[in-house]
């Protein structure tokens, strides 16, 4: 049966593009045909239902139309992009420069923003993470940094509404024996409610109970995932089971899952911390505090509270003396969002870090946005007789966004392939000091980030021509030739000048960061540590008492490895240190009284880090003794009690005098009296940049002649005339010839500690220093580029010149001051933006301000001096123009 | 999901009475009372976004009730999910649909 409008469909069925027409008129055909009949089913259909019929078959148009506009736009963008293709494919090194190019500056952002996002942007991975608070706190207006003690846990636990939890935690180490064999393994003591301040469950059996935090709870331990998995082949049966650590027997209750871990995934284990209510000392601060607070509370308000709190102190612990001190010392709460206090200064560096590759890319793009203009101003003929003929603007934007899409897709890909690869292999390279580098990754939201950049750079450049070429006067550029329009040229110079001057303000400012971050690392290099890096090894031993009871088997066993040791052909000396320097770092501070400086009632007591070390150690450090002797066997408590301190301390308590004789003992009840015998050269034990600090030296046995005790867990020194590394297995043989169950652990050498102690600033260092290089090599193309163009651009006009009489050297050095000239704005600018950022930098430097004159003059000469010789090149071209030959040309 | 194709009113009438069984243009339009013109293009641009997918019923079929083929539209798995969206969105057009047809 036929259908109203049967002429309609097939006159509509034109407007469908070609390849969906078939279909398209089938099935209007097919509805309107049984539209039809159905309407006709029961007899003649009224007016009114015929009118609605043939309303719908007219909807056809619609259709029609609809489905040529879609497909018009699919084809057009494909049009486009093979345009794109094929304009690339005929300028192939154009493009093989411009991907590399971007795939350099998108690949370095990917990779930075990779270690941004992981350690900085990303959240904790705790449940409600932005609920979690570092507490510590600090005395003396900041000179003291302390971290949590019990009392105070116990303090604001109780009192404290806005935490709903409060946890402490504290490295410890012990010697497990499993199978017969002991090894050392890290771990954490942590209060029971450690665990629900991270909101972390056990994978498999449970967490500690409040039970077994107070003093004679049950021995119990937690594993870790992984240790659970290598030690114990997953097998869920260690539940319950009995594992010897440092001789005492703990039971298995539970593992946690693979990912937990705090602050990173170190921890073998967790023993619970056993805090004493009835006894919980407030003054001795010795493990990490953190918390969660209330919904609705706000780290600044957890910080008022605590304040309020400490103020509050005398009120509710009177007659405690832990508080007079307390209040001497000005105690104050740093209450700390968690993510800070793990990241802490790392941020610094890596926003440096993404600051710098940015600018790489800002340059990048400026290179390619002028290699993009030369090409326009090559295609402005083109462009305008295209124009002439009917494309639109739009038209001539979607040639140069989808030739600019083209280039920043290709380079993007290239670039998540650099930063996957760069990511790799940095991990290695990357200082470990840097926190949750583990959780670092190239991942969707590090693509999307990639993404969105490579479309900015693909906006900036692919609207840069365009901006250009609309401005043009149309029937100028038909008229005159591109390559020799010495009128439209003009402005088009200005911009490309523009992006050079730019370039080379970037640069500056690159290489000024990296001459900076090398004065720092050279400075770093020559701070007199106070002690020799060569040959000497470092590994620590720790003694049990489950092992060797009381302190006299101790010293004997010290006594017996010293000799063993010292018997070892090359070694040339021997000692014992509870810390040494730059690898297991000082103590907190202790208070001391000194005999000739009895303290007043509002004289601070005498603040010191104290170290106990044996006869050997200063020899076998290269630690140097400035006034005195070094310790000799007999100086112990038992003995002659004698004691060095260190020059920041004695210059503090006896400016201009003589320590020597004076005496010291710790700052508690019934301590015995110490004799100075020595004063030793400041060593930095924390890092090479921070300032020495007040030290003091003890005997390994130490306290009361009638009850004296032993620093058991011990760094053995051993200087050596030959590899320091070799006397690794030598000391692990001989420590297991005397007794198996002692385990040796953290070995290594003290110039491996010199060199993770200068790792950050070398690391920094070597990214601004391959980034500000890049740079320089991009800028330096850049301004080549200008003046070669600048020099064709202008042959006919040096020809003229030649041939009225100009010399060579006239045309060279009138080139030369045109690329002289933008160096020169460009550095004036770059010095200004770098004095601008001096403040960011200021943080990551040593020894050298952020501002220091020589760098910035010494390197503003030097990208002068190095564009001066970038433009001599098509100088010297521009001079050896032969004038009949470039008149002739047009 | 939300961002795959706009989820404006007329679309989810469509996506729903396709659920309800109606399975092709004209009876789409009778079934959700939507100007005629906009009806096939929603079709055109869901079955293009892999929402719907349309297909030629069998010939003997539309020969024996002596009409031509007729091309039938159905829901994607993608359609699918898109309907809980729907259901979500625009708990109405359900309930209009259910009783419009009952």
């Amino acid at each position: 049966m036929r259908y109203p409008g049967e002429g309609l469909v097939r006159v509509a069925a034109r407007l469908v593009p070609l390849p969906r027409r078939r279909d398209w008129r089938r099935e209007w055909e097919a509805e309107a045909t049984w539209g039809w009949q159905r309407l006709h089913a029961e007899g003649p259909p009224g007016l009114g239902a015929q009118l609605r019929f043939r309303l719908r078959i007219l909807s056809c148009v619609i259709d029609a139309l609809w489905e040529r506009k879609e497909t018009m736009r699919m084809t057009g963008l494909m049009n486009d992009l093979r345009f794109a293709l094929r304009s690339l494919g005929r300028n192939r090194a154009f493009a093989v420069v411009a991907v590399l190019t971007l795939a350099l500056g998108i690949g370095a952002n990917t990779a930075v923003f990779t270690l941004v996002d992981g350690v900085l942007l990303r959240p904790l991975p705790y449940p409600d993470s932005d609920r979690l608070v570092a507490l510590r706190h600090q005395g003396r207006d900041g000179q003291d940094q302390l971290p949590i003690s019990q009392g105070l846990y116990q303090f604001y636990r109780e009192q404290a509404s806005s935490l709903e939890e409060v946890a402490m935690y504290a490295g410890v180490s012990v010697n497990l024996v499993l199978d017969g064999e002991a090894q050392r393994l890290q771990g954490q003591a942590v209060t029971p409610s450690f665990f629900s301040v991270l909101g972390a469950e056990a994978t498999l059996g449970r967490t500690f109970a409040e039970s077994e935090g107070v003093p004679g709870g049950e021995e119990v331990v937690l594993l870790s995932y992984g240790f659970w998995r290598d030690s114990f082949g997953g097998d869920p049966s260690v539940l319950g089971r009995s594992l010897d650590l440092n001789g005492r027997l703990a039971q298995v209750v539970g593992v946690m899952p693979p990912e937990f871990g705090f602050p990173d995934q170190r921890a073998h284990f967790w023993l619970p911390l056993q805090v004493d209510p009835a006894n919980a000392q407030l003054a001795s601060f010795g493990a990490g505090g953190m918390g969660r607070f209330a919904p609705g509370s706000s780290v600044a308000g957890v910080q008022a509270e605590l304040e309020g709190l400490l103020g509050r102190l005398p009120e509710f612990f009177p007659e405690n003396g832990a508080v007079d001190f307390l209040e001497d010392v000005g105690l104050a709460p740093i209450v700390l969002p968690m993510k800070e206090q793990i990241v802490g200064n790392v941020r610094t560096t890596l926003w440096v870090l993404l600051g710098t590759v940015g600018l790489v890319l800002l340059i990048a793009c400026a290179n390619v946005a002028n290699l993009l203009l030369v090409r326009a101003e090559g295609r402005q003929r083109e462009l305008a007789l295209r124009e002439a003929l009917g494309a639109g603007r739009s038209q001539i934007l979607r040639w140069f966004m989808s030739e600019s899409l083209v280039l920043t897709t290709l380079g993007g890909a290239l670039g998540v392939g650099v930063a996957a690869f760069a990511v790799r292999s940095a991990l290695g390279y990357v200082p470990t000091d840097i926190p949750r580098m583990a959780e670092v990754g190239v991942d969707v939201r590090v693509l999307s980030f990639t993404m969105v950049i490579a479309l900015g750079c693909a906006l900036f450049f692919g609207l840069f021509p365009l901006l250009r070429h609309g401005r043009e006067d149309l029937a100028a550029e038909l008229r005159d030739g591109a390559a020799h329009g010495a009128t439209g040229g003009k402005s088009r110079l200005r911009l490309r000048n523009g992006l050079v001057v730019a370039q080379m303000a970037l640069a500056l400012v690159l290489l000024i960061g990296s001459g900076l971050m090398f004065r720092s690392f050279d400075a770093l290099r020559s701070v007199d540590p106070g002690f020799d890096q060569e040959g000497i090894m470092i590994a620590r031993v720790t003694v049990p008492g489950t092992e060797i009871d009381g302190w006299e088997g101790t010293d004997a066993f010290f006594r017996q490895l010293g000799e063993r040791l010292r018997a070892v052909p090359g070694v040339e000396a021997v000692g014992y240190a509870q810390g040494t320097p730059l690898v297991s770092g000082a103590s907190a501070y202790f208070s001391i009284e000194s005999e000739d400086h009895p303290r007043g009632p509002d004289d601070l007591p005498v603040f010191a880090r104290n170290n106990a070390v044996s006869p050997g150690f200063a020899e076998a450090l290269g630690l140097r003794i400035l006034e005195g002797r070094p310790f000799q066997d007999g100086d112990d408590a038992l003995g002659a009690r004698a004691i060095m301190v260190n020059r920041t301390f004695a210059e503090m308590w006896w400016p201009g005098e003589s320590p020597i004789g004076r005496r010291l003992r710790l700052g508690y009840e019934g301590e015995d009296w110490y004799n100075i015998v020595a004063v030793v050269e400041d060593a930095h034990y924390e890092s090479l940049e921070s300032a020495p600090v007040e030290m003091v030296y003890w005997p390994m046995v130490q306290g009361p002649a009638e009850s004296p005790s032993i620093a058991r867990a011990v760094d053995v020194v051993v200087r050596t005339g030959g590899d320091p590394a070799q006397l690794v297995p030598v000391l692990r043989r001989e420590v297991q010839a005397l007794n198996p169950r002692i385990p040796v652990s953290n070995p290594t050498t003290m110039a491996q500690a010199f060199r993770q102690a200068t790792a950050r600033t070398s690391f920094t260092m070597a990214l601004l220093g391959v980034a500000s290089g890049t740079a320089l090599l991009l800028g330096l193309v850049g301004i080549y580029g200008v003046i070669s163009y600048v020099v064709s651009q202008r042959t006919r006009e040096i020809g003229v010149r030649i041939a009225l009489g100009a010399s060579g050297s006239a045309v060279r050095g009138m080139v030369v001051r045109q690329g002289l000239t933008l160096a020169s704005l460009g550095v004036a600018i770059g010095v200004a933006a770098a004095l601008g950022l001096s403040s960011f930098m200021a943080s990551l430097l040593y020894g050298v301000s952020a501002t220091d004159p020589v760098t910035y003059v010494v390197l503003a000469l030097a990208l002068v001096g190095t564009a001066t010789l970038a433009s001599w090149v098509p100088a010297h071209r521009a001079a050896r123009v032969d004038p009949s030959r470039a008149l002739r040309a047009d | 999901m939300g961002k795959l194709f706009s989820m404006t009113y007329p679309t989810a009438l469509v996506l729903a009475a396709i659920r309800n069984g109606h399975r092709y243009g004209f009876d789409l339009m009778d079934a959700t009372g939507l100007p005629d013109g906009t009806v096939y293009p929603i079709l055109r641009r869901l079955e293009r976004r892999g929402v719907l997918s349309g297909a030629w019923e069998d010939e003997s079929k539309a020969r024996a009730e002596h009409r031509p083929p007729r091309r039938y539209y159905r829901l994607t798995p993608l359609g699918e999910s898109a309907l809980e969206e729907v259901l979500e969105r625009f708990p109405a057009v359900v309930r209009l649909l259910d009783t419009g047809t009952a």
